[in-house]
């Protein structure tokens, strides 16, 4: 028998058990549905995630750092017992491994290196502003990255690639709440002061005694007194909040040389002077990062390119992703034991039919694949409801989810792509036949003399 | 031609042990009409099974057509079937979910006919059973003897040289009965088919040109209308 006759045939048979076989095709929907929507979940993920990075991060950047547990490998980025260095960093309480000055300079001296960015760690004991002179706020402070351009809404930023003044600095959107500001261009070249404070170096028994001898007891206070240092900054420009930026909502921008001047303050004289947790190297254009990444992992810096950041968010998507396919493939699970049992009865049910054709000439092969391409039929159908009716859904939620988790305008969670759609259903129309093995081998094998009998 | 010798089949085994046939012999001429008549257990139709290649005798010859369908392999026993066998059944068997001509066409497709002449064959054997209006119906919606018509059209479809009919009037009212008779008749004198009717009905067996006796699995008598054939 030709294989369409047969698909034919199947369809035909399918089509008068409307009812059973939408009912067994809606359970491998269920299936259908998760799959599709974990997919279009992982999907739009990826692609999310690929905006954030992109918008962050230059595609030559390397990130290098020294410290494993910074990148969520080797350990826990707090507690633990560590290895004790004496070139070593310590934020937020944490300390970390640190790039040295002679590590940044053998950066710099790679010849594929265009730029080398430290990441410059300036805490302000408090900033003030000129427009609300009567208090003191807190907040990051970081270095302006040149290859990032958030958008503004107020003043304006240099060209690409191009450093803001020494002097100015850029204060991100949602700031303004916060200060109560309702007019953001007359905010436009205000000032800002920040207090930064060193805390004063521990004395020794011998230095308190020389200093108590030479200067006294006011000489002691001065030296044991924290030594602070205002900056005085004018606003350049007011960033516009962005969601995929991470960096551009949530703290103050300053330029890179005066990043560096209040790092080095704030460090001077201590061990963390002039070293680093992390550096943002720039690759020459047209040089594939990943050659640098491995010249530098010789001399014990840990390194990731664009691609490897990317690559750990990916791992977070593709584990959820996983798991919520795992869900779908259990509901394809159940599902396939509904076809056995429904093609099952439908042999039982049609011996008549079978002995028929088989008694007409047609030969058992061609039995199976009748009952096998029916198995087929309701795997197309399931798939194709489950995926019609997850895209349907998605689509409609879509707008939903962007406005309650706050992906910002235009982002979506659910993306549908029509390929692995397809793929799906080519999938499930294997799986519907996989179930339908076995009752079209007890069709094949069916006596046609018994199945003929007349009662 | 259809020669059948020395055949005979046993089922079960040991104490089950029955012996349906014992050495049956007959030959058949080309385009005959034949009454296997016999009553029900008699091996009849385990006769028809084994002459159609459905069943396999455990010894003997079956030659139709110079060749013995006993030596074929599953595979050309199906083939011969499909194009040269055509079954009609006391209970129709016809496919009640589907139309008239899906129903005809079954063989068709089996016997893997090219799609464009499929249509041509199933409207000339729809008419030739006068059942052509009724193309586009569904088969459960025919009456008892418009179900053995379609059978008669589904059997025919494909021009077998051979057509078996398994008591094709029990489940039919006389009147009904003798129509489907007359039709068989027609057909087998217009298209020179044989055909092999299976019954234990007396009268119908009288109108065939030559009628095999079956008791307890052998040969009784063999007797031929002398109508010069």
């Amino acid at each position: 028998m030709r294989t369409i006759d047969v698909i034919n045939r199947a369809g035909r048979s399918l089509k008068q058990a409307k009812v059973r076989t939408l009912l067994t095709s809606l359970a491998i929907a269920v299936g259908s549905f998760t799959l599709t929507l974990a997919l279009a979940a992982g999907e739009g993920s990826r692609q999310y995630a690929d905006k954030i990075i992109s918008s962050n991060i230059d595609p030559q950047a390397l990130m290098i750092v020294k410290d494993k547990s910074l990148f969520g490998e080797g350990g826990s980025m707090s507690g633990g017992l560590r290895e004790y260095s004496a070139n070593s960093s310590e934020y937020n309480g944490l300390t970390f491994k640190a790039l040295s000055a002679s590590d940044v300079k053998r950066i710099e001296e790679d010849k594929d290196i265009k730029k080398v960015t430290p990441t410059f760690l300036v805490s302000a004991r408090f900033v003030t502003f000129e427009q609300k002179e009567n208090k003191k706020y807190t907040t990051d402070i970081t270095a302006f990255d040149t290859s990032v351009r958030p958008e503004v809404i107020a003043g304006s930023l240099p060209a690409n690639g191009k450093q803001i003044n020494d002097d100015e600095v850029v204060v991100p959107e949602s700031f303004l709440d916060t200060l109560e500001i309702k007019d953001k261009q007359k905010f436009v070249g205000s000032g800002v002061i920040l207090h930064l404070e060193r805390p004063s170096k521990e004395l020794s028994k011998e230095q308190v005694q020389e200093i108590m001898i030479t200067k006294g007891i006011p000489g002691l206070e001065e030296a044991s007194k924290p030594i602070s240092m205002d900056v005085k900054l004018r606003v350049r420009a007011v960033s516009k909040k962005s969601v995929t930026s991470l960096s551009a909502s949530n703290a103050l921008f300053i330029s890179e040389n005066t990043a560096r001047d209040l790092s080095d303050f704030m460090t001077k004289g201590t061990s963390q002077y002039q070293s680093y947790i992390s550096v943002m190297a720039l690759v020459k254009p047209g040089v594939d990062p990943a050659t640098v990444k491995h010249r530098l992992e010789k001399h014990g810096m840990i390194v990731k390119t664009a691609k490897d950041l990317q690559g750990l968010l990916f791992t977070i998507v593709n584990l959820i992703q996983g798991i919520v396919i795992g869900f779908g493939v259990l509901a394809l699970i159940a599902s396939v034991f509904g076809i056995i049992n429904t093609q099952y009865i439908s042999v039982l049910e049609r011996t008549q039919q079978i002995g028929l054709m088989k008694a007409l000439g047609m030969r058992g092969r061609d039995v199976a694949r009748l009952f096998r391409y029916e198995a087929a039929w309701i795997g197309f159908l399931g798939g194709v409801i489950g995926a019609l009716l997850a895209w349907g859904v998605g689509t409609l939620l879509n707008p939903w989810i962007t406005e309650t988790i706050g992906l910002g305008e235009g982002n979506y969670i659910l993306v549908f792509q029509f390929i692995p759609a397809v793929v799906l259903i080519i999938s499930l129309m294997i799986v519907g036949i996989i179930a339908g093995y076995y009752p079209a081998r007890k069709a094949a094998k069916l006596d046609p003399i018994e199945a003929l009998r007349t009662e | 031609m259809i020669e059948v010798k020395n055949i005979s089949k046993v089922y079960g085994k040991k104490s089950n042990k029955f012996q349906a046939l014992t050495d049956v012999s007959f030959s058949i001429p080309k385009g005959a009409s034949v009454a296997i008549v016999g009553k029900s257990g008699s091996g009849k139709s385990t006769l028809m099974h084994v002459m159609s290649g459905l069943d396999r005798p455990d010894s003997g010859l079956i030659i139709i057509d110079k060749q013995n369908i006993l030596e074929l392999k599953n595979k050309a026993v199906d083939l011969f079937r499909a194009q040269e066998i055509g079954f009609i059944f006391q209970s129709f068997f016809v496919q009640a979910n589907e139309s008239v001509a899906d129903n005809v066409s079954l063989p068709l497709e089996i016997a893997q006919v090219d799609r464009a002449k499929r249509e041509q064959k199933i409207n000339t054997a729809l008419k030739s059973v006068d059942l052509f209006d009724k193309i586009k119906n569904k088969a459960k919606d025919l009456s008892g003897g418009q179900k053995q018509r379609l059978a008669i059209a589904r059997a025919i479809v494909n021009e077998p040289g051979i057509v078996f009919a398994d008591e094709p009037t029990g489940n039919l009212d006389s009147a009904t009965g003798d129509k489907i008779e007359d039709l068989l008749f027609e057909l087998n004198k217009k298209n020179k088919v044989t055909l092999i009717i299976v019954t234990h009905d007396s009268d119908l067996a009288k109108k065939c040109d030559m009628r095999i006796h079956i008791r307890d699995g052998r040969v009784t008598k063999i007797d031929k209308t002398g109508d010069g054939k």
